[in-house]
């Protein structure tokens, strides 16, 4: 934590602030980058979206206060930014936030940059199907293995309620593969 | 793949594929455009002296219209009221009398007059004539 206090200053000092921030970029854009891509699931998107986040850390890191982690305030910033950008879209496309998701999942077939199989498509299928905070809860556990403490943090949930979460989105994944 | 396995895994693959170098090119772009950022800002400050020199500007401006206007009307009133004051003193005046006004006429104010009176210079003419062989001229000119 003192290193963080450290880190963050370096971060905030006019001097320091290029060589931290390259630091940061090192160190947090492949697990945002996972994270963000997770959402949005096409990998230009996800490029535009961890652009925007980068750009909102740097342009308030002033305001970052040290409450939680830097980790958790940057996942926190990269998710309401994924949410963002799939409401703008389906604004602007004047469909359902619901039916841009069901887009994106039909253009994963085909994209060059997934190289799944079947059984890991399904498996998209059937999250795509969960609530928003549940898919989120899935993603965040079984693909990014983050630990229910920091996702608490993220996500601002209590740890039994992702426990809880975690147990139901399993159980109606697994039920939905059975069904396919 | 087998369903039990969703329950206690630690990390599964997504199927996600990256292009190659990306990262490295991500790292590169992003602080290419935060450079440009701080440079636009130290642009800012340049412009925010331009703008600092235009609202002086202004306000000089508006400092010398604020005085130049009043001193216009002022000079514009002094004018009529002196041309008033003149013509208003002359009319009080019982001692002064077309004869002793009439020399001070110069020929634009004669011109002038004959405008305002309607008459041509023909006319002046024919009425000069006129009198010259009326046989109370002298009379008329010595009254």
């Amino acid at each position: 934590m003192q290193d963080e206090k450290v880190f963050i200053s370096e971060l905030l000092n006019s001097k320091t602030q290029n060589e931290a921030f390259r630091k940061l970029l090192q160190l947090y854009q492949k697990p945002l980058y996972h994270h963000i891509r997770g959402m949005v699931l096409n990998h230009d998107d996800a490029d535009d979206v961890l652009q925007n986040t980068f750009l909102k850390v740097y342009s308030n890191l002033h305001q970052f206060k040290g409450d939680s982690k830097l980790f958790s305030w940057m996942y926190r910033i990269a998710t309401n930014e994924s949410i963002t950008f799939m409401q703008q879209r389906a604004k602007k496309q004047g469909i359902t936030n619901e039916e841009v998701k069901e887009k994106a999942l039909q253009r994963l077939e085909s994209d060059v940059y997934f190289d799944g199989d079947e059984m890991q498509l399904k498996l998209q299928r059937a999250v795509a199907t969960l609530p928003e905070k549940q898919q989120l809860v899935f993603k965040m556990k079984y693909y990014e293995a983050l630990k229910y403490e920091d996702m608490s943090e993220i996500l601002t949930t209590s740890v039994g309620a992702l426990k809880a979460s975690y147990h139901l989105a399993v159980k109606k994944i697994e039920h939905l593969i059975e069904l396919d | 793949m087998k369903l039990s396995e969703l329950k206690n895994i630690d990390k599964q693959e997504t199927g996600f594929r990256i292009p190659e170098g990306y990262f490295e090119v991500f790292e590169t772009k992003i602080m290419q455009q935060i450079t440009t950022k701080n440079g636009k800002t130290k642009n800012t400050v340049i412009a925010l002296f331009h703008r600092k020199r235009i609202w002086m500007s202004s306000i000089a401006a508006v400092f010398v219209v604020t005085i130049a206007i009043p001193l216009y009307f002022n000079g514009t009133a002094n004018t009529s009221m002196e041309s008033y004051a003149i013509e208003h003193y002359l009319m009080q005046q019982q001692n002064v009398t077309t004869t002793e006004i009439v020399p001070h006429l110069t020929d634009e104010d004669i011109t002038a007059l004959a405008t305002s009176l309607g008459v041509s210079a023909t006319e002046c003419d024919d009425m000069e004539a006129y009198l010259s062989e009326s046989e109370h001229i002298e009379y008329i000119l010595n009254d």
